[in-house]
């Protein structure tokens, strides 16, 4: 049977996804036996014009991961989309947005303007920013065009999968890569690599009831192992993440942080968390309501922590 | 004056370009390198719980 | 009305069937005025409104979104409408950080007699919509922040 041809890349991104496939220790070395990778900037020394001169469809399988911040990340989705058989949204950032997709709270002239000038260790007197075209005596040099907005890979171009996670379990990419070796993907649009229900399944934590009349900050309160974290007053997204995961960050005392998006037929992350959360307040009047509400600090960076492009309102207004 | 194009910089996290001028003689008479990539953690970690920024920030770099 | 304030708000409502919906209808059985600017989405329950609901009508268009239910005590499911009153604060307070302004998004307690208060507050909440302006969520900020230039 003929190698797969693989490409891996990432657009806006911290390069984890790249090391959880590294994670896969030992089993890499499957994976070289059943692929050839033909862009891999992290560990290999494709580049760009490598990827320009291959034919349409030339990659099997392409795992893009990072979210889409310039026109750069625009240009190389749009590429690779292409150049292969099967795209896939590979982490948390391509498919949701991610971390970076925080950065939808502003607009190019707020992050500039913050990281150019105000923060507190830089000294830009001149107010240098940068520009997508300057010009030095000996020629032009070019900068990809900083977008306004954060957009997901599924919001630039065609996605045929979405392997979630902030990174994808290790376990789950192992399966994932298995069956593409076989030949066993589910239906295109699918999400892979996740289970079906929300994190809580997969939790091993006792649940009573949850009826919460005050929640906590971490310096308020060490969590005991066995207990829901939310009825302990910790807000903890797994009533509306989906699983997959093996509850890792519950199982290390955290509570989830939603990096698995949403549950299949949810639309909007952020709100059902919302939901959740308020349903489970114990008040009955709305003085007593206002007052735990008001210990939620942020709710938007709580419950849109990594989805705030994939949500309905995919930014903030500025 | 030729010009050599390295895009992406590669086997180090991160984006990188660098642009290297040659004069007549194959001679390096200047290179620049950019950084194409930019986030804004400075940005949007304002406003969020102190105790967010241990979960935010490293994913800075994953490596 | 056309003139020189030609923007006619488009609000979403989202109106409880045992009391608030039956509220809107008797001001409509007793000929009392209101806008016409409010669009009614009968729900079983304020409680069934999700705060998706809300997010998705900003989303799709609407300057503003009401959400009205029977007061609390009186619900037809005995608490449904305490998970409207749970939700709306925190609902806000998210709405807040999004850039979009308090009186966009309103929850009033509606009973199936109080046709008087259902007809005024579609008033005052039209009125407001239309100092504020039009929202136009996707023009004005998915679209624009999406411009490649």
């Amino acid at each position: 049977m003929a190698k797969l041809k693989l490409a891996l890349y990432w657009a806006a991104t911290c390069g984890g996804c790249e090391v959880a496939v590294l994670d896969l220790n030992e089993k890499i070395l499957d994976v070289a036996a059943a692929a050839d990778i033909y862009l891999w900037p992290v560990a290999m020394d494709y580049k760009y014009k490598d990827a320009e001169a291959w034919p349409d469809k030339f990659i099997d399988v392409c795992l893009f991961n990072g979210a889409i911040r310039n026109s750069e990340g625009e240009h190389l989705a749009t590429l690779l989309r292409a150049k292969s058989k099967v795209m896939v949204a590979f982490g948390s950032c391509a498919c949701f947005g991610g971390i970076p997709g925080l950065a939808n709270v502003a607009d190019r002239e707020g992050v500039f303007a913050r990281v150019y000038g105000e923060t507190p260790s830089t000294d830009n007197r001149d107010g240098t920013r940068p520009q997508t075209s300057f010009a030095v005596p000996e020629g032009e040099l070019t900068l990809p065009h900083f977008y306004d907005t954060v957009k997901t890979l599924g919001q630039t171009v065609p996605v045929d999968y979405f392997l979630p996670g902030c990174p994808p379990a290790t376990k789950q990419i192992w399966a994932v890569v298995q069956a593409i070796v076989a030949g066993q993907l589910p239906p295109p649009g699918s999400f892979v690599g996740v289970a079906e229900k929300s994190v809580c399944e997969e939790c091993p934590r006792v649940k009573e009831e949850k009826k919460v009349t005050a929640f906590l900050r971490p310096h308020q309160v060490i969590p005991q192992p066995e207990k829901c974290l939310l009825e302990q007053g910790l807000v903890c997204c797994g009533p509306a993440t989906r699983g997959g995961c093996g509850a890792q960050c519950i199982n290390a005392n955290m509570p989830c942080r939603g990096c698995y998006g949403p549950t299949e037929r949810v639309t909007d992350q952020g709100a059902k968390m919302l939901s959740a959360i308020a349903s489970i307040i114990d008040a009955s009047d709305e003085a007593g309501v206002k007052k735990v509400v008001d210990q939620i600090v942020d709710p938007l960076g709580t419950f849109y922590r990594f989805g705030l492009p994939n949500s309905l309102l995919t930014r903030v207004r500025v | 004056m030729q010009r050599i194009t390295i895009d992406p910089i590669t086997r180090l996290e991160g984006h990188g370009k660098i642009e290297i001028f040659l004069d007549e003689a194959g001679e390096v008479a200047n290179a620049y390198f950019q950084v194409p990539e930019l986030r804004g953690f400075e940005r949007f970690c304002e406003g969020r719980p102190v105790e967010e920024l241990p979960r935010i920030t490293p994913r800075i770099c994953g490596v | 009305m056309s003139g020189k304030n030609s923007f006619e708000p488009r609000i979403i409502g989202f109106l409880c069937r045992w009391c608030s919906y039956q509220g809107a209808d008797l001001a409509g059985t007793s000929r009392r005025h209101y806008p016409s600017n409010m669009v009614p989405v009968r729900v079983m329950c304020s409680g069934r409104v999700d705060p998706t609901f809300v997010l998705k009508a900003i989303a799709d268009g609407a300057d503003g979104v009401l959400i009205c239910g029977c007061h609390p005590g009186d619900c037809h499911y005995q608490s449904g409408n305490f998970n409207a009153m749970r939700r709306y604060p925190l609902l806000m307070k998210a709405l807040e950080q999004f850039g979009i302004e308090k009186e966009r998004v309103r929850l009033e307690w509606i009973s199936a007699s109080e046709s008087e208060k259902f007809a005024l507050v579609v008033k005052e909440m039209t009125e407001t919509v239309r100092r504020l302006g039009p929202l136009e969520w996707n023009r004005r900020v998915f679209q624009a922040g999406r411009r490649k230039t």
